[in-house]
């Protein structure tokens, strides 16, 4: 008799799990954005490599599927190169690696993951409401 | 008495449950709306049939005799078949759209049906109170209240 929460307690734990998941996710994206011109200190080093989040589903409770962060690898899309002589990372024809982090898809993959937050608060939002109109019958 | 045999409550009861459940159903999509490979589910259709309440019709039983005690005559409602509310099992149930990862699961669509579930869970609570004051209207003395 571990689990007898009501459906809608469960639907609350499920929708937590996964804020927390996309808690982690804008995380990492911050991460990205805020190294996204970390270079290495010198030519033979790698500058910062972009880090993406990988969610798997996680049973939470008996019959329950949420989600979690399972791992975070590390995006193998290649460095780019830049022009800089003057940089101390510039290898010996001038050219500089820089991270393999798009501002672009950054922005629109923290854009998903706020829309997917949203989501997931409304459904709590909705399962509080479903409760509360349930515990009113006994007020009437 | 039992109230839930009164169909309309066992078809109430079955239908909360149900709604409760597909909450839960919604929920998992909905967090799983990032997850590569993710099918969401959704549970069947609701019949009343399920919930024990006579296929979702109430049956007119014949008039009993007003013979001997114990029942007397009138006509009752038939209630038939056994209640195993939440038994209901969830199916694969993609959106309209798949991303790139494997995931079908459509934010917009979730949030539809999520709001579906609210309003006729809304209207069932509604129902059952109307019902409640049903009852207690039979149950006041002729002539007060």
């Amino acid at each position: 008799m571990a689990d007898v929460n009501p459906p809608t307690d469960v639907t609350q734990v499920i929708a937590a799990s996964a804020l927390r998941a996309q808690e982690a996710r804008m995380r990492i994206i911050a991460e990205n954005l805020a190294n996204a011109d970390s270079t290495a200190k010198d030519p033979s080093g790698d500058p910062y490599r972009r880090q993406v989040p990988i969610f798997e589903t996680m049973t939470v409770q008996a019959g329950a599927k949420g989600v979690h962060v399972t791992r975070i690898s590390p995006d193998k899309t290649p460095f780019r190169n830049e022009y800089q002589p003057g940089n101390p990372a510039a290898d010996a024809k001038g050219y500089v690696k820089m991270p393999n982090v798009d501002p672009l898809i950054e922005s629109l993959d923290m854009r998903e993951a706020q829309r997917a937050y949203e989501a997931n608060l409304s459904v709590v939002e909705t399962a509080r409401a479903i409760q509360a109109s349930t515990i009113d019958l006994l007020k009437k | 008495m039992d109230i839930e045999s009164i169909p309309l409550f066992a078809m109430l009861k079955g239908k909360m449950g149900y709604l409760n459940q597909r909450q839960q159903v919604i929920a998992q999509n909905v967090a799983n709306a990032s997850t590569p490979g993710f099918v969401p589910q959704d549970l069947k259709p609701f019949t009343a049939s399920k919930t024990g309440a006579g296929g979702g019709k109430l049956a007119l039983a014949q008039p009993q005799p007003a013979a001997g005690g114990g029942d007397s005559g009138g006509a009752r409602i038939a209630l038939k078949g056994q209640d195993n509310s939440s038994a209901f099992a969830p199916v694969r149930a993609p959106d309209d759209e798949a991303q790139l990862d494997g995931n079908q699961v459509v934010l917009e669509q979730e949030m539809t049906k999520m709001n579906t579930t609210r309003s006729d869970y809304d209207i069932a609570v509604g129902i059952y109170q109307k019902a409640m004051g049903f009852l207690q209207m039979a149950a006041q003395e002729p002539g007060k209240g």
